[in-house]
């Protein structure tokens, strides 16, 4: 196939999540034909990101469309363009990938609920939505998908009737996102005023020389406002309330989709509008929300109750790691962030399935009332075990090799500058990762492990449907994992190289020597796409050791006497030990777990257990201030 | 030449330092340190073969899954802490030895050394008995608690100065060639402090008293393990006796390495020695010195004292 | 004269924050909410505009160079934003409804089952 055929791919890919939208509905009460349209409407853009790879990954075409041919006249982006360099169909994958594991996952889940129809309207808007931001070339076009995006999430936020604290979480979503919202359209509207244009490519040759007031006026505003999207840290927790009420399959969009166009947005803005990376005082100001909201999330998740919103607390943790890697302008640490950003979605989306999966088989997702899933549930726990070991960053898993590259990232950025505060941002990172496991080692033990909850003996596996949408994710997690260097190679590299070469993106938008006649010598080097790394792993070479060692001591282990395992028998001899006394149920719920932990930090949990009131005028006022806090630091530092 | 490349790995996997030696030496380790435990409180002790006794007399028992557990976690977990800790010795230079260590990374270390005791703590959680859950929960407190200064003892050992300058590294590979040159990291007075945290790490990490909060067996009736018989629990008991050999070779790599006598054999000999004396310093004599400590004393104390001596070591390295 | 209108948009969007932090009352909140939408048209509006042009009504035969109007880009924008603004407003009383049915109550403080 030419150039030109690929041409039509995003925008279709575009188009037929808003057009399956409509058709879903048209469909009405018959179930058969609304899941084979929304099917189809998800699978579509998938084959057609996917068949972007070749040209777009490897072959390094930019891909640049103009809707209705309106092409830029002498110098100037007249027409609405839809630009698909290496990030942004690194992003796009990412996003047909979680809404279609999604989707097949939620043909059974919603059976519970009432409104189906309406279901996959709200669904296929918002992944057309999500989908419109991370392909779109057009800054006021960013904003109508974040709007539309947004809107379908609160919609599918309020979406379960019989939850009675989702109309609280929509609202809160609705009030606190509509602040980043202003934020972001003020931006856009100061971008305007000085550039005369809304095209992200010419922007991102104007605007890095001319960097004034309003200009630093209208990159706090619009960093502000992809912050909020992306959840970090004063806006947290609206994020937790809204995951919680959620239907499962959402939060898998909601945490693995609409937080990565927030990242996406930031990477845009400060790596390409501006080009303000270089700056110290941004990269300070990244690496600092970075590691606050990789810490607060991770110590409120240890204090949750709730599986879902527990998740939802690590979600915000994550995006601090990929906000922290993105902050240190290093091709390394952009490499780790975007790692992480892959590695993120589908952990945290395998995990939220699971927890929809027990939701579904026990009508509960609050810890306390759970216990000894795993004998009742099988299949779910093995996959919820390689979500956590993914998410902890237990090698093999995706989630280790991202946060080794984001150790190493941060540690060389301390090598390079010399400044110990690096230093730490790598020790702040290892403790995340390992209150993170602290965290799934509680949801394991108190839902799977331990002794079966009443009220949980009729649970069982989920349908097929549901189980076929938790392997896809399962799978991929592995393989990220165990073949990190293809990942780098095919996906990673184009994506940092691109970032790395605004000029690329400048000039197969506005024509050859554009970006060379307005940004001169700010023009960055071509990187080689080698990463320089201080350590080594490699996984294959790891389990291919493991594997032969595991088989060694199994074969020894079959030999000799004693290889009787007495089968499970309720009697005596087969229950767990109480002492001498009568087995009763005795199960160590979650709340139970790190005493010492809990005891030690008991001051630092109680109160922020204290501050996430849950009024929305608080949450309003944490973000206003965090908006009003990033206006003046960029005033500051930035001038 | 294929065949013979082959024949080499599988004796270093499953021979040396794989699998039987490793086996081998951290029984012996274990033995000794009961030994010499026993001669400071004045008993006379087991025979330094007790722990290989007592494994394979643990082999020939009965197994009881309890009728509450999780079976296959139940059942796997022990045999994969084995054999992730096997592996874990792989990337360890020993003296000059390389088996795999083009591969070893602190860092990654640091991660699959989490591994064993998470298998512990699954395996635990998967029993389904209360007293598990308890140890489990304390384990993962303790992790929590020395992964703090372990990471910054890395750190601090990650960034070295030679005359041509400065390298930051997480290559145990590297820093063992450093030490070579430059004579052992232990002889660094910066970093004395950060050998100082390491050591007191290492018992923490691998469960041995005063740090045994997990395991107490006078308290939780040995936490995790507590439903565990016959060969499940032979297999923990091991893991328990390697994990001594791995932390204390991971000791004699960051700081005591690079000491050469021109013959490979001695070498290895001899970082055995120390791996030994280290165990002594750092295990036998603290069990025989001190009380367990209770849960939130061991995390105040990791979270503020060890790591404040891992913290001075990576300012010390970094100013001075 | 822009400045007036820059001044009114601030203005607007402050009062709009300040209803929605200091306001307890859902409604006076989905009230703040849409003054801040009306102080952000007013600012994006005022942005396009250029002193003593004309509106940006031409057809192709007719538009020679050197002609002055305003910024037709802008007014684009603030129509778009309307619209989202209306749509943000009429979600967000239709979500007071639903909490006022279910906790009885349009007070923020006590609509705070989510929390900690």
């Amino acid at each position: 196939m030419t150039y030109d055929v690929y041409m039509h791919f995003p925008v279709i890919a575009i188009m037929t999540l808003f057009v399956g939208a409509f058709c879903v509905t048209l469909a009405g009460k018959r179930e058969k034909l609304r899941n084979v349209i929304a099917c189809i409407s998800v699978l579509v853009p998938l084959t057609l990101l996917s068949l972007l790879i070749k040209p777009v990954m490897m072959d390094g075409q930019i891909i640049v469309y103009w809707m209705g041919n309106w092409e830029p006249v002498e110098g100037y982006a007249i027409g609405i363009a839809i630009e698909v360099d290496p990030l942004s169909l690194f992003f796009g994958l990412l996003v047909a990938i979680a809404v279609t594991a999604s989707c097949i996952y939620s043909f059974q889940y919603i059976k519970q609920d009432d409104a189906r129809g309406s279901y996959f309207t709200l669904y296929l808007m918002l992944s057309g939505g999500v989908m419109g931001i991370v392909l779109s070339g057009d800054l006021f076009n960013i904003y109508v998908m974040l709007e539309v995006m947004t809107f379908a999430a609160v919609g599918l936020t309020a979406f379960r009737t019989w939850n009675p604290n989702a109309r609280e979480a929509a609202f809160k979503y609705l009030v606190v996102g509509s602040v980043g919202s202003t934020c972001s359209l003020l931006g856009t509207a100061l971008v305007y005023a000085q550039c005369h244009t809304l095209n992200l490519a010419q922007i991102s040759a104007i605007l890095p020389g001319n960097l004034n007031p309003t200009m630093v006026l209208a990159f706090a505003l619009l960093f502000t406002g992809f912050g909020c999207k992306s959840f970090m840290f004063p806006f947290h927790p609206i994020a937790a309330d809204a995951h919680g009420a959620a239907p499962s399959s959402v939060s898998v969009l909601i945490s693995g989709v609409f937080t990565k166009t927030g990242v996406y947005g930031i990477i845009r803005v400060c790596y390409f509008l501006f080009r303000s990376m270089g700056m110290t005082s941004v990269q300070t100001m990244l690496v600092f929300i970075g590691c606050i909201s990789m810490f607060v999330c991770v110590t409120m998740a240890l204090n949750q109750h709730d599986f879902k919103r527990l998740l939802a607390f690590h979600s915000i943790s994550q995006i601090g790691y990929i906000l922290t890697s993105l902050g240190l302008c290093t091709a390394l640490g952009v490499a780790g962030g975007l790692y992480h950003a892959i590695n993120h979605t589908l952990f945290k989306g395998l995990l939220f399935l699971t927890a929809g999966s027990v939701l579904y088989a026990t009508g509960t997702t609050y810890l306390e009332n759970l216990g000894g899933l795993a004998r009742k549930m099988p299949k779910t726990t093995i996959l919820f075990l390689i979500g956590a070991f993914s998410i902890s960053g237990i090698p093999p898993f995706n989630g280790f090799y991202s946060k080794w590259l984001i150790y190493q990232a941060t540690y060389e950025k301390a090598a390079e500058t010399g400044n110990i505060a690096f230093a730490l941002v790598t020790v702040i990172c290892v403790v995340t990762s390992v209150l993170t496991l602290a965290s799934f080692i509680k949801v394991g033990h108190s839902v799977f492990f331990g002794q079966l909850a009443p009220g949980c003996e009729k649970a069982k596996d989920p349908p097929a449907g549901m189980q076929l949408g938790m392997g896809i994710l399962a799978a991929l997690c592995v393989f990220t994992g165990l073949f990190p260097n293809v990942m780098m190679k095919y996906i990673i590299t184009p994506a940092v190289n691109v970032v790395y070469n605004t000029s690329l993106y400048i000039d197969s938008a506005m024509g050859q020597g554009y970006a060379a006649e307005h940004l001169g010598d700010a023009v960055m080097p071509l990187m080689n796409g080698q990463l320089p790394l201080i350590g080594s792993w490699s996984p294959i070479s790891w389990l291919v050791l493991f594997v032969v060692v595991l088989a060694a001591v199994f074969l020894v282990s079959l030999t000799g006497r004693g290889n009787r395992v007495t089968t499970c028998e309720p009697d005596s001899k087969h229950a767990v030990f109480f002492g001498g006394e009568a087995a009763e149920y005795s199960h160590i719920s979650g709340g139970d777990l790190f005493w010492g932990f809990k005891h030690t930090m008991r001051r630092y949990l109680g109160f922020m257990s204290r501050v996430h009131t849950g009024v929305t005028n608080d949450y309003v006022l944490w973000a206003v201030t965090a908006t009003a806090v990033i206006l003046t630091y960029c005033f500051v530092f930035m001038l | 030449m294929e065949i013979m490349d082959i024949v080499m790995y599988a004796v270093y996997i499953l021979i040396f330092p794989g699998a039987l030696f490793t086996c081998l030496f951290g029984l012996w380790l274990a033995g000794v340190d009961r030994k010499v435990v026993a001669r400071m409180q004045h008993r006379k002790g087991p025979p330094v073969t007790q722990p290989a006794w007592d494994f394979l007399k643990l082999c020939g028992k009965e197994c009881i899954v309890p009728a509450n557990a999780a079976r296959g976690v139940f059942m796997a977990a022990p045999y994969i802490g084995l054999a992730s800790l096997i592996v874990t010795v792989l990337f360890i230079p020993l003296g000059g030895f390389h088996a795999f260590t083009t591969n070893g990374d602190t860092v990654v270390i640091l991660y699959l050394l989490a591994i064993p005791t998470l298998a512990m703590i699954l395996g635990g959680s998967a029993s389904g008995s209360p007293y598990a859950g308890v140890g489990a929960s304390r384990t993962m407190v303790s992790v929590m608690a020395y992964e703090l200064p372990l990471i910054l003892v890395i750190l601090a050992v990650g960034k070295g100065a030679t005359p041509d300058g400065y390298y930051f590294t997480f290559s145990l590979e590297q820093i063992t060639s450093v030490q070579e040159l430059f004579g052992p990291n232990l002889f660094d007075w910066r970093l004395i402090p950060a050998a100082v945290a390491m050591l007191l790490v290492i018992p923490c990490e691998v469960g041995q008293h005063p740090f045994d909060v997990g395991e107490a067996e006078t308290e939780i009736c040995e936490g995790p393990l507590v439903e565990y018989s016959g060969k499940p629990l032979a297999v923990f008991k091991l893991s328990h006796c390697i994990k001594m050999f791995v932390m204390t070779a991971f000791f004699c790599a960051m700081f005591l390495g690079g000491i050469t006598t021109g013959m490979l054999w001695l070498d290895v000999v001899l970082t055995l020695v120390f791996c030994t004396v280290v165990t002594l310093v750092c295990m036998s004599l603290l069990h025989a010195i001190s009380a367990r400590f209770r849960v939130e004393q061991l995390f105040k104390f990791f979270w503020t004292v060890v790591s404040g001596f891992a913290l001075v070591s990576l300012l010390l390295v970094w100013f001075c | 004269m822009m400045l007036a209108n820059y001044i009114g948009a601030v203005a607007l969007v402050v009062i709009g924050f300040y209803a929605m932090i200091a306001k307890h009352d859902i409604i006076k909140i989905v009230i703040g909410m849409g003054l801040t939408d009306y102080g952000l048209n007013l600012m994006i509006v005022s942005i396009g505009f250029n002193e003593g042009g004309t509106a940006p009504i031409y057809t192709f035969g007719e538009l020679v160079s050197g002609m002055y109007f305003v910024d037709p880009v802008p007014q684009a924008l603030t129509l778009t934003s309307i619209v989202i603004g209306a749509c943000v407003t009429a979600m967000a009383l239709a979500l007071c409804v639903r909490i006022y049915k279910e906790y009885g109550t349009l007070d923020a403080r006590e609509i705070r089952r989510l929390h900690g």
